[in-house]
């Protein structure tokens, strides 16, 4: 064999007689050949030294015609015009693996006449380009993309992301204000503290108050403007919130400690203003970057979606646009193929995985007169399939409909905490009144009490009940994370405790996914190496799962030829002259050997030469804690429902091994969904846990999504919850985390209701003074987070 | 020591903080942290080069507004 030499544009190693040899450079193919000679003469081979050695995926040469981007219809979907009138577009660049990618890309743009701006985000691999399309087009653009050996497709950057960049832009400019302020704020707190036990003197004390003022300031009316919008609209639609109790208390609290810096009486409270505004918003934007994930789900969903297809028009393949294709058009599938539309399969045959739609792992055989559905991939198929649907009709389009409807209206159990601090708020704000005209009319005393009606507010000013929640869940985050459970936003742990049902899927969440072989019977004694050297090129999970069972390091690797897949049946070959064959009953009636099927399992058979020499069953196996997990948390109270789309049997086996009572079968993805949302009319919280593309409706219906670590992408972003680890255990974990979390919740929420009982009466009473205030609010925040801290024992790692 | 003394010091300091604050919200505007990725990478490799591609850039972007308001119609 002769020696491997590296590609000098991809790097890829390859032997080198088959390298094109070019000036000393050795290539893989013209593509690179071409890229490699176009960034020398642009003066961009900086790029080589950027990549280091780094391996890239050789550029393709065949793309769709570049002038589609210049049409007016292409045009008006995704190119916008900017305030200075440029165009601009939003696009995916395919092929971005590092840094210096990233680069050669902007640099071969910033190089073109015309290009204004480009930005390439390495994280996403999303580009926005600004240019002149006076003087380039948008498809000059894309050719040079293509040219450096990238591709790039326009996606619609549509408001929603827009939007959510935008909002999340904006809380980092107010929290960098808060930051900082507070974090000043704090070392004036420590010379005023210090001084209160020591003695300081009236005018450095007024220095610092005076300092304070002016940190404070932007603090509330920049940093809290979220919070006086909140009370704006709150009054609008004539409800108090939370925002209402933090913007009046911050603003009052700031006049008061106003009055009192320039009367020079009492104790000044502007880091109470700070504090609570930098707190509560911080808050506020980790609710906004959950926000920002529904937005990146769907993006990521139209990933999903097969954006063209194959069409024959007169008797030539075009590819077309699925929005182009109509109803009784043919399309060509290949192997590896994603459906689009659903249609009739008109000539051909082979294998789909219908998995994504089902769950069910076998691959389905389709031949002429099936109907195929879109969303399924072709394992081995090369058919001809005529389109019975348009594609915003077929089965995939409406499942995308349907998520991005149950996105939107996901049920939100209203959360204890606020529900709380609205009555607490209103309740507070009416005390304050109270004590204000009860003090008036008692002393006639305008100033007197205006301040004491401030005391009360100052003093309930939500710092413990503002810290109840959030510390705990805090805490019990991260347990969780510890655990490899990980939740997208913190209010989902109190929605999670409340839950009464647990919905599962079955394929890949109870079960592992894939079946293993549970039994084999030997009719005559044989070279496993026979039969696995047959079964070793097949991709079929059943036959992958014999080769697994068979294997050893001592079995010699025996040539076979002739090797044929026999779609839906198995796999055969030649060893010296005589057939081997492994498959399923009907393969064993093809080339005349008689067998029983019986089993709920599927079955694989060996035979060589003619004559049956052994049985393998395989089934699917529940997940090895999947029994026990599922026990304790029907012992928590929670009832445990199978939802599947495999067929009634095996639903029914495995919900008898995991010892589930309630368990639907031959559901489809948009009847899981109706499931759940029947238990919603019923008023219940639903938690689902599944794993694919089949359970996604489901899961965005549910109160609570949990999905599986190696579940699909989609999966994953729909979910509220992740197990990263990936067993039954940490589902049975995050029930108990979140339960035991949320009492820690209700606990410190009753913590500081007492201390508000016991301090707001007495502040009402004109008995408050400023240091009793001040140590109090500190001692209650203190309980509260102590008590959160408990949270942590029985959780040693 | 006079009171006046730490005014002055605590507004020297609140003022070149205050500074920096902007300085960091601007580039937080400029989007120079949307990319985390590529903002540490920069950090690192970025040379003379790159400065100047992104001072003809401006310039470019200069130019073709120039180019736009003057134009014939």
């Amino acid at each position: 064999m002769s020696e491997k030499v590296k590609c000098d544009h991809c790097h890829l190693e390859f032997s080198k007689d088959v390298m094109i040899e070019d000036d000393g450079h050795y290539f893989c193919c013209n593509g690179c050949q071409g890229v490699f000679h176009l960034l020398s003469e642009q003066g961009l081979d900086g790029f080589y030294k950027k990549l280091g050695n780094e391996k890239l995926a050789p550029p393709s040469q065949q793309y769709e015609d570049s002038s589609n981007f210049n049409a007016p219809a292409f045009y008006e979907r995704f190119v916008t015009l900017n305030k200075d009138g440029f165009s601009e577009v939003s696009l995916v660049i395919e092929g971005i693996h590092c840094s210096a990618c990233v680069w050669l890309n902007e640099k071969a743009l910033i190089n073109m006449d015309g290009v204004i701006a480009t930005n390439i985000n390495y994280t996403n691999n999303k580009a926005k380009i600004v240019w002149d399309d006076d003087v380039v087009k948008l498809s000059e653009i894309i050719d040079m993309i293509r040219a450096i050996g990238y591709n790039a497709y326009p996606y619609d950057a549509s408001l929603q992301e827009e939007k959510a960049n935008k909002e999340r832009k904006d809380y980092y400019l107010r929290i960098a204000v808060a930051i900082f302020a507070t974090m000043n704020m704090m070392t004036i707190m420590v010379a005023q503290y210090a001084g209160y036990f020591s003695g300081i003197s009236e005018s450095v004390k007024h220095i610092l108050n005076l300092g304070e003022w002016a940190l404070s300031t932007p603090v509330l009316f920049y940093c809290g403007w979220p919070f006086f919008k909140g009370m704006y609209y709150g009054l609008k639609t004539k409800t108090v919130n939370m925002d209402t109790l933090v913007a009046t208390g911050s603003l009052l609290t700031y006049i008061y400690s106003i009055y009192i810096t320039i009367t020079r009486s009492g104790e000044a409270y502007f880091d109470s203003v700070t504090m609570i505004v930098t707190f509560v918003l911080v808050g506020k934007f980790l609710e906004a970057l959950s926000k920002k994930s529904i937005a990146d789900t769907l993006d990521i969903m139209s990933q999903h979606l097969v954006s063209d297809v194959k069409v024959i028009e007169n008797e030539k393949i075009v590819t077309k646009s699925v929005g182009d294709v109509s109803v009784g058009d043919i399309i060509v599938v290949s192997a590896g193929d994603r459906v689009a539309l659903d249609g009739e399969v008109r000539d051909g045959s082979g294998n789909f995985d219908e998995s994504s739609l089902t769950g069910e792992s076998d691959p389905i055989f389709k031949e002429q007169g099936d109907t195929i559905v879109s969303g399924t991939v072709s394992i081995d198929a090369d058919l001809k399939y005529v389109a019975t649907k348009d594609y915003a009709n077929s089965t995939m389009s409406n499942i995308v409909s349907l998520l991005e409807n149950a996105m939107n209206n996901k049920p939100k159990i209203q959360q204890l905490a606020n529900k709380l601090s609205e009555y607490f708020s209103s309740t507070i704000l009416l005390f304050s009144l109270f004590t204000f005209i009860g003090w008036y009319l008692y002393s006639s005393n305008f100033e007197h009490s205006f301040m004491i009606a401030i005391a009360v507010i100052v003093i309930a000013c939500p710092c413990a009940l503002a810290l109840a929640t959030p510390v705990a869940t805090l805490v019990g985050l991260s347990i969780a994370s510890k655990r490899g459970i990980l939740f997208k936003e913190a209010a989902q742990l109190e929605t999670m405790a409340k839950a009464d049902v647990l919905a599962v899927d079955k394929t890949g969440t109870i079960t592992q996914g894939r079946p293993e072989v549970v039994s084999q019977k030997r009719y005559e004694d044989f070279d496993d190496a026979l039969l696995y050297a047959l079964i070793l090129h097949s991709k079929h999970p059943i036959a992958k799962a014999v080769a697994n069972y068979i294997y050893s390091e001592s079995l010699p690797c025996l040539e076979v030829d002739a090797l044929k897949n026999i779609a839906s049946q198995g796999i055969t070959a030649m060893y010296k002259g005589k057939m081997l064959a492994g498959g399923n009953a009907k393969l064993m009636k093809t080339i005349g050997i008689d067998v029983v099927s019986e089993s709920d399992n599927s079955e694989f058979f060996f035979a060589y030469g003619g004559k049956l020499l052994a049985k393998y069953e395989l089934f699917d196996l529940p997940r090895e804690d999947a029994k026990e997990a599922i026990h304790k948390i029907q012992k928590m109270g929670i009832t445990v429902v199978m939802l599947t789309g495999d067929h009634q049997r095996s639903a029914k086996k495995v919900a008898e091994m995991v010892g589930i009572k309630q368990f639907e079968a031959e559901l489809t993805p948009e009847q899981k969904a109706d499931y759940i949302n029947e238990l919603h009319s019923k008023k219940k919280t639903v938690v689902m846990a599944g794993d694919g593309v089949n359970d996604i409706l489901a899961l965005a219906s549910s109160d609570i999504a949990i999905a599986m670590g190696n579940g699909s992408d989609i999966a994953i972003e729909v979910s509220d919850v992740v197990l990263l680890n990936d067993t039954f255990s940490s589902l049975y974990d995050s029930f108990r985390i979140s339960r035991r979390t949320f009492g820690m919740i209700k606990q410190n929420l009753g913590l500081s209701l007492v201390y508000n009982g016991i301090t707001i009466p007495l502040a009402m009473a004109g008995y408050v003074i400023p240091l009793v205030a001040a140590i109090s609010m500190s001692i209650s925040s203190l309980l509260v987070v102590g008590n959160s801290m408990r949270i942590k024992l029985g959780y040693k790692d | 020591m006079d009171s006046w003394v730490i005014g002055m010091m605590l507004g020297v300091s609140v003022f070149m903080g205050s500074i920096a604050v902007v300085g960091l919200m601007w580039a937080i505007k400029k989007g120079q942290f949307d990319d985390q990725e590529k903002f540490l990478n920069s950090a690192l490799f970025d040379d003379v080069d790159e400065l100047n591609d992104a001072a003809r850039l401006e310039a470019k972007k200069k130019e073709a507004m120039r180019k736009k308001e003057y134009k014939p119609e």
